[in-house]
């Protein structure tokens, strides 16, 4: 939706052929970068519920202590949980060409379900995802006493 | 895409390219913190991803996209394995600053 | 598609070593004692299937179509059994060195103290150990078998991305990950550099095949951009095989690791980056021998490889001279082979310089190159097996060339395997390092004598190489006067791993009878290695082609382009 509103401006703005057209898109992108911002906050501030309170007021409500110096320690279980988030985020990287491609590949032009094929492929794939996943549990990584 | 967004040549990109490898290659040789040399090197990375969709676009393949695709991953791998070290080194030493380790040198 | 299930069906050995190296690590994560100690044995057995399935699967000489895919040196050549059977054998004598690594480390020995249900799996790191091994072995295998640039990038990364975690993980001592983080830097400094080479070829061809990337150069000349983009990935690629502008991390990295570690670091990657340099390579030149009409490298490259390969083996011997240090001056002289195997590479294979006419190991500089790196690997791994059978009286590793001394007297079985290693490393007859020197003096000499433009590169590189050998021989034999006349220091005693001695032993007793008649088998078998692959590997097809050198090749020249996949 947005993405089609952004091609209608994008398209407009070519098509007014005023000198600065190559910046166009950066420029269209900067506003509803800008604007995207400044409307959550205003909007949220308008519509939203107002509580206020000590807790409420802080800035993260989990209770983590915003206050004091950034360069704390962190606890080295977050370093190995963030290098888990990597693993599956690269694999997602994998899914998304294949599924957009998947549509395509079934159906009479392709003698021999080359859909199902690919589908296996990819169910290995994500076979030896879960052996990592499974490793990482017997190592302990989701582990939190 | 219209004509005018694509008067930008393949050259503009690859030296665009060039330049973010070249400024990391830079980076890498002259700081002297662990996290920045390897920010620096994810920039090389950058630079080439940034040739190959070029060239991809270039040549109307997808070749250089999946390219790309393989590229982040083995960046993400190199970034996993540099957190766990340098994370092992602070504890250490106490310090991210490459001078201070000069236990072998010859 | 056809391509790709071919293909497929060529892998089974890598399936092997991958389902062998998750075996490990499951095995080092078990709750049985019993199972845990077995992780080493789990690991040559699957050493073992692996190179039995190498000799099962079918040769991939004739899996392919020659009208359809151009033929290239890597992923379709001959190359492939060869590096890979080589692989695993210096695998399994690899693995054999290094059991009892892992088990060696504080942390390992605390988490095993702890019985049955108590055991911490979090804490005990010694499946991951082997598991990395066979990784790496598996990236250099599937190095060989490389047909695009994205497989050989993602084969190289396989290859090295292990070993910085065993470089860091295998002692205790801080220096370890000292040198781990180095290596990493370094290398993934370097991983940037070819994979900018890559991107530059992909972006001036716009392949990454390598058949079509060979077609496509014979029909358009090596453009600038190409140039640049092979220039910069052999630069690149210099890293794994520590050769002069990338070689500053060696001396500290097989220092700092534990020393089976620097015996692995020492062949593994460096054999992944001679076998990637030649597929490189064999994008722009040696186009005689499949097919093309050029036949040597782009001018420009020769002279690089040229000042590369004389700067690497200068630099690496005479600062090898200057070493105190065991580790120091072996790994300067790992240094110094690089650049000796760099001058095969140079020469390329025999079809380039047929001058004589003669298809022998003397003038084929590639089959001299993967004969040199088997030579060299025996050689080295077990001169640092030696190394790493004795440490000192405390604990610590051996160091210096005093804690060598008279070691005839205390230890006259590792003396005698230390002294067969260092002269094989030298290159005197009758080991196996000599016939592999030999055949690179040969080579770059039948080049010398085909009288192209550059041909007074190799007389030059030849007069190097010897003079290199001579200086290289005061520190090898140093090391073996050290070790059979010096006072005995009195303070090294033998560890107790009779895998890792028998490990040594194997390594040194093949540089021995591969330097005699057994030899011959090697020399066989490299000089078909190296060979081209043969169109539909019909018998007598070599021989048509060197006497019509214009009949298959032309089509195939021709007929690439236009099939290439997309």
């Amino acid at each position: 939706m947005v993405n089609v509103m952004m091609k209608g401006v994008i398209m407009t703005l070519a098509e007014s052929g005023s000198s600065f057209n190559h910046y166009a898109a950066l420029g269209v992108l900067l506003l509803m970068a800008v604007g995207f911002g400044v409307a959550n906050v205003t909007l949220t501030t308008f519509l939203g519920p107002s509580r206020k309170g000590e807790v409420k007021g802080t800035v993260y409500e989990s209770g983590m202590n915003p206050i004091g110096s950034a360069r704390r320690r962190f606890n080295v279980r977050f370093f190995i949980l963030a290098m888990t988030f990597l693993l599956f985020d690269v694999e997602i990287v994998f899914l998304y060409p294949w599924a957009v491609t998947f549509p395509s590949l079934g159906g009479e032009a392709v003698d021999g379900g080359l859909d199902l094929l690919f589908l296996g492929r990819m169910l290995f794939f994500v076979l030896t995802t879960i052996v990592a996943f499974v490793y990482a549990w017997r190592k302990g990584v989701f582990r939190y006493d | 895409m219209p004509e005018t967004l694509t008067a930008l040549g393949l050259s503009h990109y690859l030296m665009t390219g060039a330049v973010l490898f070249v400024l990391g290659l830079i980076g890498f040789v002259t700081r002297r913190n662990l996290i920045i040399m390897f920010l620096c090197t994810e920039m090389m990375f950058q630079g080439v991803a940034l040739s190959l969709v070029a060239g991809a676009k270039f040549h109307a393949n997808v070749t250089g996209q999946t390219f790309v695709i393989f590229v982040l991953t083995i960046a993400a791998a190199e970034a996993a394995l540099a957190l766990g070290l340098v994370v092992m080194m602070f504890r250490r030493r106490g310090t991210l600053d490459v001078d201070a380790w000069q236990a072998m040198s010859g | 598609m056809n391509v790709f299930m071919d293909k497929l069906a060529l892998l089974w050995p890598e399936v092997a070593m991958m389902l062998g190296a998750v075996a490990c690590l499951l095995a080092g994560l078990s709750s049985r004692q019993s199972l845990r100690k077995a992780t080493p044995a789990v690991a040559m057995l699957a050493l073992v299937v692996a190179a039995v399935l190498v000799r099962l699967v079918p040769n991939a000489q004739g899996a392919y179509d020659p009208g359809v895919d151009p033929s290239h040196f890597l992923g379709l050549g001959g190359m492939v059994p060869f590096v890979k059977m080589s692989v695993l054998a210096l695998g399994l004598i690899l693995v054999m060195v290094a059991s009892g690594t892992p088990e060696a480390l504080r942390q390992v020995i605390a988490a095993e103290a702890k019985e049955g249900k108590a055991f911490e799996p979090g804490d005990c790191f010694r499946g991951e150990f082997y598991a990395f091994m066979l990784f790496s072995l598996t990236g250099v295998m599937l190095c060989a078998g490389a047909s695009d640039l994205v497989w050989l990038f993602l084969a190289l990364e396989l290859t090295s991305l292990p070993t910085y975690v065993m470089a860091a993980t295998s002692r205790d001592k801080p220096a370890a990950q000292e040198s781990a983080v180095k290596y990493f830097f370094l290398g993934a400094m370097s991983a940037a550099v070819f994979l900018y080479g890559f991107a530059l070829i992909y972006t001036a061809t716009g392949l990454t095949e390598f058949g079509p990337i060979v077609a496509y150069v014979e029909q358009n000349g090596v453009s600038p951009m190409m140039l640049t983009g092979v220039v910069l990935a052999v630069v690149g690629i210099c890293f794994k095989i520590a050769a002069v502008p990338m070689h500053f991390y060696t001396a500290d990295v097989y220092e700092g690791a534990a020393t089976p570690v620097t015996a692995f670091l020492a062949f593994v990657p460096k054999t992944a980056g001679f076998v990637s340099l030649i597929g490189i390579l064999g994008l722009v030149g040696w186009g005689e021998s499949h097919g093309g009409t050029a036949s040597e490298l782009p001018e420009p490259l020769v002279y690089l490889l040229a000042l590369i390969a004389v700067l690497t083996m200068t630099v690496g011997n005479v600062l090898g001279l200057m070493q105190q240090r065991i580790k120091r001056v072996l790994a300067y002289s790992s240094i110094a082979h690089s650049g000796y195997m760099l001058v095969g590479l140079l020469v390329g294979p025999e079809a380039v310089h047929a001058a004589t006419g003669s298809n022998t190991l003397l003038s084929n500089g590639l089959a001299a190159v993967l004969f040199y790196l088997v030579a060299y690997g025996l050689s080295t791994v077990s001169s640092f097996a030696v190394v790493a059978c004795m440490s000192r009286a405390d604990g610590s590793e051996v160091e210096t060339y005093d804690d060598l001394a008279g070691m005839r007297q205390r230890h006259p079985f590792l003396s005698g395997v230390l002294l067969v290693s260092v002269i094989s490393l030298v290159g005197l007859p009758p080991l196996v390092g000599f016939l592999g020197k030999l055949y690179l003096i040969g080579s770059a000499y039948a080049a010398a004598s085909a009288g192209s433009a550059t041909a007074w590169v190799y007389p030059a590189v030849v007069v190097a190489m010897v003079l290199n050998s001579a200086i290289s021989a005061g520190y090898y034999l140093r090391i073996a006067a050290v070790a059979f006349f010096g006072t005995d220091s009195g303070q090294t005693v033998e560890l107790d791993l009779p895998t890792r001695r028998w490990g040594a032993a194997i390594a040194a007793g093949a540089a021995l009878l591969l330097g005699g008649l057994p030899g011959n088998l090697l020399v066989e078998s490299s000089r078909k290695a190296a060979e081209p692959p043969l169109p539909n590997a019909v018998p007598g097809a070599t021989l048509d082609r060197q006497n019509a050198d214009d009949t298959p090749p032309r089509e195939t020249a021709e007929a690439g382009p236009a099939s290439a996949p997309h």
